[in-house]
């Protein structure tokens, strides 16, 4: 939910509780106010009829007819005075009405008479729905009047929080990107934008420093290698040496190769995380790089007796074309390493998904653990043991997903996008 | 033939200097980036050698020189750097080839034996070995004018083996020329041995003598005596 949404319901929630309070005090406090007028003119009429009932006898008799709102009633002896609410039936309009009544006792040439006066409250009535009228009008006023405050907020206050929100969005550390904001008038909004500026700028230099180190490394590993390997291969040359010291010769030739191809795929490894190799927009078609590929291996393939099967539609998904290269030859020279004799490995290239099925020996292991770096089967395979780790890296920094399943002897790794 | 080896690392650029000179080239040495455009400027080479990190400047920046004085001269970029924008950037001043390192000095004498041959002779030129004849612009193979059919890693194998002449050859060199970096795929060279096979029967067939020595774990040595 948008910042200023959030806002807004919390000023409708305190607005609406605060007319609600707000109309009922209002209501109650002229009610009390109605009420006091009331009780006033009931006594002053009260005072009246008094002076009248005891001065009956030197007026005429029509001056106390006073309708409905006056009754007298001859009682053996008098009570207290009382005011109350009652709802009589109005004769006139044919319904029942509140009534606010006076109830006092008087004496009349030797004769208590209860007298009551009822005065008609009407205007109590209206009153509610004057009240009610004028909180829902205050309340829609308040609730239009906030919204557009609102959408004017977002338009203009809020407007530098947005972009600098969709610049974040865009922010690509492998550009070397330093992001830099034009200035705004709100303080906090400036504060973030330079925070984002001096967090961005060591961003890039951090990311620089490594990608530096991580060429620096290779550059320094690899000359020292290339020495090794050069001389191995010079002293080879040798005619004079004798079969034995060739042999040690040729195993030191193997673990310098070994390591040498060790270093390369690390450093790849590295780079793939440090994200060097940037996704284009354009997807990439997998289905030529796959038959490339198998036109490459033809002939490991042969010699395993692999049989292969094949269904491929021109798609792929959106990444940098050296690593669809590198992902394609990963899987598949996995679908041969661990395959058997007279195996199988069937390839499907449909939209969103690539699926490399293959024969092989039945494991215990679960499969997800053959992502982790250097995990191998068997320890004295030349496989370096990190091909499926290259794979996995390759798939999460394109955001596309790689999972491993076994069913029976069959090994599927699939890469869904 | 005359080769410049432009290379910081000096235990590199004497292994790569004897390696060579067996060869009969002439490999002249250059230590860094001024040494270097001493040596164009006053030399002719046939093949110039580069490594891109020197510790004076760039070798790119070399590349861009020699290329402007001598457009002939073949360029093979050394480099540990194994990034595709420095593959590319290479490629595109016109060096010829672009080696990572560390690579096997067989490899890298194969290269530079190719490049020579297109620069030379407009890749015109046969390959002859014994009774071997290879004409490298039709891919194709003869014995005393009997074509022989090679499939292509038979081909690729024989040319390696030729430019690598009275050499002895490691099975990891031979594996990684064929396959590449496919080659850490195979957990044993029996492979190698399948191809190596293949490939000595059909010569032999056709009355060539058996040039191909085999050297028990370490690998093979092709060579007329």
């Amino acid at each position: 939910m948008k910042l200023l949404g959030r806002i807004l319901q919390y000023q409708i929630i305190t607005s609406l509780c605060v007319l609600t309070l707000g109309a009922g005090l209002f209501f109650l406090s002229v009610r009390y106010l109605i009420d006091e007028e009331v009780n006033k003119e009931l006594l002053r009429s009260k005072a009246k009829v008094s002076w009248q009932l005891r001065h009956i006898d030197t007026l005429p008799v029509y001056i106390l007819q006073l309708g409905d709102s006056l009754q007298l009633q001859a009682v053996p002896y008098p009570g207290r005075m009382l005011l109350r609410e009652r709802n009589l039936l109005n004769t006139s309009e044919n319904e029942r009405q509140p009534y606010r009544e006076l109830v006092f006792y008087e004496r009349v040439e030797g004769q208590w008479y209860r007298v009551t006066i009822s005065q008609l409250l009407a205007q109590r009535q209206q009153l509610m729905k004057a009240v009610v009228m004028t909180v829902t009008f205050i309340v829609a006023l308040l609730l239009v009047s906030l919204l557009l405050l609102n959408s004017w907020l977002s338009e203009r206050l809020w407007r530098p929080f947005y972009k600098t929100l969709r610049a974040l969005d865009n922010y690509q550390l492998e550009k070397h990107e330093v992001l830099e904001f034009s200035r705004t008038k709100t303080l906090e909004f400036e504060q973030l934008n330079l925070s984002l500026t001096r967090f961005t700028e060591r961003l890039a230099g951090t990311y620089q420093n490594l990608k530096e180190f991580t060429e620096n490394a290779s550059h320094e590993i690899q000359t020292p290698l290339a020495v090794i390997l050069s001389k191995i291969e010079g002293l080879f040359q040798d005619e004079t040496l004798k079969e034995n010291q060739l042999l040690a010769l040729s195993e030191v030739s193997e673990a310098a190769n070994r390591l040498a191809r060790l270093n390369q795929a690390l450093l790849l490894l590295t780079k793939i995380e440090n994200r060097q190799f940037l996704a284009g927009n354009e997807p990439v078609n997998l289905q030529p790089i796959i038959g490339r590929k198998l036109r490459d291996l033809e002939d490991l393939i042969e010699q395993r007796k692999i049989s292969i099967k094949t269904d491929l539609e021109p798609t792929g998904p959106v990444m940098h074309p050296a690593l669809a290269e590198v992902l394609v030859n990963n899987l598949l020279t996995n679908a041969i390493r661990y395959n058997v004799e007279d195996g199988s490995i069937f390839i499907s290239l449909v939209p969103g998904k690539l699926v490399v099925r293959n024969t092989g020996n039945v494991t215990q292991i679960n499969p997800e653990l053959m992502f982790e770096r250097f995990r191998k089967e068997s320890t004295n395979s030349a496989s370096l043991g990190l091909g499926l780790a290259l794979a996995k890296t390759i798939c999460q920094v394109n955001g596309q997903t790689l999972t491993y399943e076994t069913e029976e002897n069959l090994h599927v790794l699939t890469v869904s996008w | 033939m005359k080769l410049l080896l432009i290379e910081d690392e000096k235990a590199l650029a004497t292994s790569i200097q004897s390696y060579f000179q067996r060869e009969n080239f002439i490999c002249e040495w250059a230590p860094d980036y001024e040494n270097a455009i001493e040596k164009i400027n006053i030399y002719r080479y046939d093949c110039v050698l580069v490594d891109l990190m020197l510790p004076d400047g760039d070798g790119l920046d070399a590349v861009r020189e020699l290329k402007r004085k001598y457009p002939e001269t073949g360029i093979i970029i050394i480099s540990a750097k194994n990034s595709l924008d420095d593959r590319i950037a290479g490629l595109n001043l016109g060096s010829d080839d672009y080696l990572t390192k560390p690579f096997h000095l067989s490899e890298l004498n194969a290269r530079v034996q190719a490049v020579i041959r297109r620069r030379n002779f407009q890749g015109n030129q046969q390959v002859r070995f014994g009774k071997i004849t290879i004409d490298p612009q039709e891919h194709s193979v003869s014995v005393e004018n009997q074509e022989i059919i090679l499939t292509r890693k038979e081909y690729d194998l024989l040319m390696y083996l030729i430019a690598n002449k009275n050499r002895v050859l490691t099975k990891e060199s031979i594996a990684e020329h064929l396959w590449g970096d496919d080659a850490d795929l195979m957990d044993n060279f029996d492979f190698i041995y399948t191809h190596i096979k293949n490939l000595r029967k059909k010569l032999m067939d056709k009355g060539c003598p058996d040039y191909l020595r085999s050297l028990y774990g370490v690998g093979y040595k092709f060579s007329e005596q």
